[in-house]
């Protein structure tokens, strides 16, 4: 079951060595992961572990994700486990995830192969995409192919789950949302899966507020979720795949009793709906992919009675891929040639009226309602165009290396960037492997309001890292990483508060990842060292960057027997650093206390540690399978201090402190 | 957006003066009488400055000086404690307009910085010249249904909503303050105060509102339960 995979192999004749790849295609191959067979045209399913895409990498299928305790089921909380995940009880950053330190805008999040602009709804306590509607989760903190870009740290994939051969209707109730999906085949070729969620806090919210804070929940936080996927096969060549996924988010709030205050209004609402159609083909050492995705999200809100932000960005992505296998060439083995491009068309509709933003390591400015420096009213087309190839081979039984290249296209900046890519995987003995990846990686300049200012080059990182992964049996994997990223043309505000490409960082770190799996068994260790720092401009001070995290430990163990399922999971983790402030000087005018601080990001909040523990138990009734479970995060009520919040004069602080205790309790039941 | 959210419910009951707590060391508000002199005019400035474990207090500042437009520090002067400010003739305003990019008939912003109680708060004022303008007077002020400008001390009933109104643009800026009891929506025109079992049942209390052209007003009262 360890990170487990099933792969397809089509054998076309006698005489081709066919190659095991999985399925769906953009294989990642491994030094032993081909096979000979002698069939002809015949499907086969191998389950083993899964090559890793990359040295540091994990992945998870839908089963493991459910049994890891602490996360409630949900994808958000099982990232935080992987080591080099910034680890905290809320997730951060715009989109939920930050790797290796870095910004949260350097990483990517894809849904079967294509970004999707957030993971999280704004509570923090819920993953858009349910685990159910989803086959596996891949975290590749670094290091990634040319086949993936726009991102300068990690990415992180989900694949959607493809409807089985066994129809099932499945319903899951807990105290955040509700949701069902519906799985099965529509005739020998076709099968589907559809899901739907909508949370049910918001009946629950406004009964457990006391009366006597002073807040209107005139919309009580809510979302709706949806997946759907249908998968087609064409023949024994082509395969079709259609999916979507959406979310749709919307609060609205006052702080008074007073709904009429439209100066104490808060109104958000964040939405998008993904589709793509995807068309695989294979046949003997060929494949290829011909995808088209199109996604249109909103990202709204209104503060007060001035501030506001209306970005309605619709994009469509085109990409097709290649890939083609050599069993011998030129004194070379195993080789596998891929090839690709895609183009991203993207257009924003822009209303804003904004105080100016807050970069990375810039302390919040003091909240000024009547304050909109920034404004824009317009629209901003930006497409990005990319290709890539990379050739693989074994160049002796136990050295396989990879070499590539991408090339991607920023058209609003006007900037062509080349990333070369390679790597060299180096089979030790058996059970023991090294792999040393270098390569250039760029982040467009496409977060927030970059997107104002075309003169602006995307941000840079080279990647080096090195790993060594050990399987000693059957079940049982551990990983080592070490890396470092030197990063560049960082985005930073200038002097007269526009932006220019002129901070420099890096990130270096190690990792450590073991896996067990076996019998009733399910353990997870995993260990992250990381020390992230960067220059806001070439003669600026060295400083931490604002997810700097130096440890992050988890520890989980899970126990299955019959019907019940036990789990725990014990984190420790550093705080985050913040940048104190000293003093202010008090704005008359605007009734504004004007902080000043200290050193950017120069302490850093204590060690945080909880436990965690997850119990299931499973019974069957009438003809429905049904599982209840509760997940309890922090059941010692560690209360440490995340971060300070200070007065409004900064003469004073109060610490943020951790939740004490966050249960989730379900129901699931499966027809 | 989620931390200012999970803030917005964790912050009650932390032990931290409120922004609407009037026993707190701080300046509240400075004054400039009036806020916007023609040339020739003269403006007085006045600070007013919370105290904590005692009453709100009008103050001249320690110390005083011109931040921008450099050019017209001579605008300021002292006399006594009181520190005065004199719109210059037209040509040097001209001048000034001509430094700072503003239009020929822009009122001239003179940005100061002052300094309070032996230099521990420091404030910025701005007093526009050129064009002149008056502080707002707000009348009426109710309060508990009541006129509050008709009595300089206030008996509210305890443990029920005191109802607070004024009748000000939206986009003025609002503060009601108190040491006695719990504000309620301190910062918009129609507020409340309820004073607790737990809460301090005598202080002070102020209405500070400020205007889109400078102008500042103030009341300051003494508040207490039956």
């Amino acid at each position: 079951m360890l990170g487990r995979a099933v792969f397809c192999v089509t054998v076309a004749a006698a005489a081709s060595p066919a190659r095991a790849q999985p399925a769906p295609p953009e294989p990642a191959p491994a030094v032993d992961d081909s096979a000979l067979l002698d069939a002809s045209h015949e499907q086969i399913e191998i389950h083993d572990q899964a090559p890793l895409p990359a040295a540091g990498a994990a992945q998870l299928d839908r089963e493991e994700i459910q049994r890891l305790p602490g996360t409630g089921g949900d994808v958000v909380r099982t990232l935080t486990a992987m080591p080099g995940v910034l680890n905290q009880q809320v997730p951060q950053g715009y989109s939920g995830v930050v790797i290796r330190g870095a910004s949260p805008q350097d990483s990517k999040v894809l849904v079967d192969d294509f970004e999707i602009p957030l993971l999280f709804h704004p509570l923090g306590i819920r993953a858009v995409v349910p685990v159910e509607a989803i086959q596996s989760l891949t975290f590749i903190p670094g290091g990634f192919d040319v086949a993936y870009g726009r991102a300068s740290s990690g990415i992180v994939q989900l694949t959607t789950r493809a409807g089985s051969d066994q129809r099932s209707e499945q319903a899951e109730l807990s105290v955040i949302d509700g949701g069902v999906i519906a799985q099965g085949a529509l005739g020998p070729d076709t099968h589907y899966m559809v899901a739907v969620r909508r949370s049910v806090l918001d009946l629950v919210l406004p009964s457990v507020i006391p009366s006597s804070v002073d807040l209107s929940l005139t919309t009580v936080p809510q979302y709706w979720d949806q997946q759907l996927r249908i998968d087609h096969e064409l023949g024994p060549h082509w395969h079709l795949a259609v999916s979507t996924i959406g979310t749709d988010d919307v609060l609205e709030l006052f702080t008074t009793k007073d709904t009429d205050a439209g100066a104490k209004r808060f109104f958000s609402q964040t939405r998008f709906l993904r589709a793509t159609a995807a068309a695989s083909y294979h046949d003997g050492p060929w494949q290829a992919q011909l995808a088209l995705s199109a996604i249109a999200s909103e990202l709204r809100f209104d503060v007060g009675l001035f501030q506001k932000l209306d970005v309605i960005t619709p994009a469509v992505t085109p990409r097709a891929t290649v890939s083609r296998t050599v069993a011998a060439w030129a004194g070379l083995k195993n080789l596998v040639w891929s090839a690709g491009a895609e183009a991203q068309v993207s257009y924003a509709d822009i209303d804003l009226a904004t105080p100016l933003e807050k970069r990375e390591g810039e302390p919040l400015p003091p909240y000024s309602p009547n304050d909109t420096s920034t404004r824009f009213t317009g629209h901003v087309w930006y497409p990005d165009f990319a290709a890539w190839s990379s050739i693989a081979a074994d160049l002796d039984p136990r050295i396989r290396t990879t070499l590539g290249v991408r090339v991607d296209g920023f058209a609003r900046g006007g900037e062509l960037a080349l990333e070369p890519r390679g790597e060299i995987q180096v089979k030790l003995t058996d059970q023991l492997s090294s792999r040393l990846t270098a390569g250039g990686y760029r982040r467009p300049p496409e977060f927030q309001s970059e997107l104002l200012q075309a003169s602006l080059q995307s941000e840079r990182a080279d990647q080096l890292t090195f790993g060594l992964e050990y399987t000693p049996i059957g079940g049982v994997r551990l990983q080592g990483t070490v890396y470092y990223t030197d990063r560049s043309a960082l985005i930073t505000h200038n002097a007269d508060d526009t932006l220019g490409n002129r901070g420099r960082g890096s990130s270096k770190g190690a990792e450590l990842l073991t896996m067990i799996y076996g019998g009733p068994w399910f353990a997870w260790l995993g260990y992250s060292y990381s020390r992230s720092e960067r220059m806001d401009t070439p003669d600026g001070a060295t400083r931490l960057f604002d997810y700097d995290q130096t440890h992050s430990l988890n520890l989980a163990l899970s126990w299955k027997l019959g019907k019940w399922t036990l789990g725990g999971r014990f984190e420790l983790y550093s705080g985050l650093p913040f940048t104190p402030a000293v003093g202010s000087q008090f704005d008359s005018d605007r009734n504004l206390f004007l902080p000043l601080y200290g050193a950017i990001n120069s302490e850093r909040a204590p060690i945080h540690h909880q436990l965690d523990l997850r119990v299931d138990y499973a019974w069957r009734w009438g003809g429905t399978d049904l599982l209840a479970f509760i997940d309890v995060q922090n059941v010692y009520l560690d209360r440490s201090v995340v971060t300070y919040f200070y007065t409004y004069d900064y003469s004073q602080r109060t610490a943020f402190e951790s939740i004490p205790l966050i249960p989730s309790l379900g129901l699931r039941a499966t027809l | 957006m989620k931390w200012i959210w999970i803030f917005a419910l964790a912050a009650c009951g932390n032990e931290v003066d409120a922004q609407w707590q009037l026993d707190h060391d701080r300046v509240i508000a400075v004054r400039s009488t009036p806020p916007r002199i023609a040339s020739g005019e003269t403006a007085a400035l006045t600070g007013l400055v919370g105290q904590k474990g005692g009453p709100p207090v009008e103050l001249d500042a320690t110390t005083a000086e011109v931040v921008s437009p450099s050019a017209l520090a001579g605008a300021l002067t002292r006399q006594g404690t009181q520190w005065t400010v004199t719109a210059p003739p037209g040509d040097q305003l001209a001048a000034a307009r001509a430094e700072l990019g503003l239009a020929g008939d822009a009122p001239v912003p003179l940005q100061l910085q002052l300094t309070y109680t032996d230099h521990a708060f420091v404030a910025f004022k701005t007093v526009y010249l050129g064009v002149h303008a008056d502080n707002p007077v707000i009348a009426p002020i109710t309060i508990n249904g009541g006129d509050g400008l008709a009595t300089a001390d206030l008996v509210v009933p305890a443990e029920t909503n005191v109802p607070l109104a004024i009748d000000v643009p939206e986009i003025d800026n609002v503060n009601w303050l108190s040491s006695c009891g719990t504000m309620h929506d301190f910062d918009i025109a129609r507020a409340y105060l309820r004073v607790e079992p737990d809460d301090p049942h005598a202080g002070d209390f102020a209405l500070v509102v400020r205007d889109t052209q400078g102008g500042v007003f103030w009341h300051v009262w003494t508040i207490h339960t039956p």
